[in-house]
């Protein structure tokens, strides 16, 4: 089962999709994390979400670009989070710094390796499309980036939801 | 008159397109879109409402997420962009919300 779970930010997304994997019958329970801490923020941050998850048996695997080379030793249930980070490290990081189309391909056929390799998938995306379209010049290019990674996944996954105020709202099959 | 609304890049248009069976460059003739766009300068959103529900089908993107600007006319615009979409959904016989490209019916 394939589900992609969107929201805000503070949405309680996480909280949602950490729920649906603790659900899954899959073991290992493994956490793809994305997000480089850079700062102090960062790193507060990325503590929160450690916070979150203790206690729940996660094995966290670091990955910031390049999701189709992870490789997981067992089949077992994954939390992705979140296609944000990855979408802006692919179209930004020195390291990498590829086209939208080249972070657009990284970021889909990652998680289609992802889909191949274990039981259950829970990806945590970003709803970043309802605060008007007045930003900084290149913001475009990663909104535009974000929009069609969620689209492709939401195509290809089995259930689909937005999360607001840590309720989810389903447009593609059903909570359970 | 179908009101479909959601955020940028959600796949409104191709949506009217399926929904109403055209091209995109046919979309014109029969549905207006970036309607937000219209609410900040009117000074009757209700008379701006009535004349756009003319139209088969209504486009709107939505705008106020995320954190208020702090600019005066900006906080306006939204404000205004806001109110819009309600009186449409008003008034339209369907409403629709898309989102990541799939859609979901809110009346």
């Amino acid at each position: 089962m394939f589900t992609l779970v969107i929201g805000g930010a503070a949405s309680g997304k996480s909280e949602y999709a950490e729920g649906v994997v603790l659900r899954s019958p899959h073991r290992p329970r493994y956490y793809i994390a994305t997000m480089e801490p850079f700062d102090g923020e960062g790193r507060a941050r990325v503590e929160k979400h450690r916070r979150m998850r203790a206690g729940k048996q996660f094995e966290t695997v670091e990955c910031y670009t390049g999701l189709s080379s992870v490789r997981l030793p067992e089949r077992g249930a994954v939390l992705l989070e979140c296609v944000g980070n990855l979408a802006a490290n692919e179209l930004y990081s020195p390291k990498e710094a590829g086209s939208v189309h080249a972070s657009w391909r990284a970021v889909t056929t990652g998680v289609q390796a992802l889909l191949s390799q274990c039981g259950d998938l829970v990806v945590v995306s970003n709803e970043v499309f309802t605060g008007g379209e007045r930003y900084a010049e290149g913001t475009d290019d990663y909104l535009r980036l974000v929009a069609e990674i969620n689209h492709t996944l939401a195509a290809r996954a089995d259930r689909v939801c937005e999360v607001v105020c840590g309720l989810p709202r389903y447009y593609k099959g059903a909570a359970g | 008159m179908i009101f479909i609304t959601g955020p940028l890049y959600s796949g409104k248009r191709s949506y009217a397109c399926r929904l109403l069976g055209c091209a995109p460059e046919e979309l014109e003739e029969h549905a207006v879109w970036d309607v937000q766009d219209l609410a900040a300068g009117s000074a009757d959103l209700s008379a701006l409402a009535e004349e756009l529900a003319r139209r088969e089908v209504v486009i709107a993107t939505e705008v106020g997420g995320g954190v208020v600007p702090i600019d005066p006319d900006e906080r306006a615009a939204r404000e205004a962009a806001g109110r819009l979409s309600c009186l449409l959904a008003q008034k339209a016989e369907r409403v629709v919300r898309v989102f990541c490209g799939l859609p979901m019916a809110l009346k």
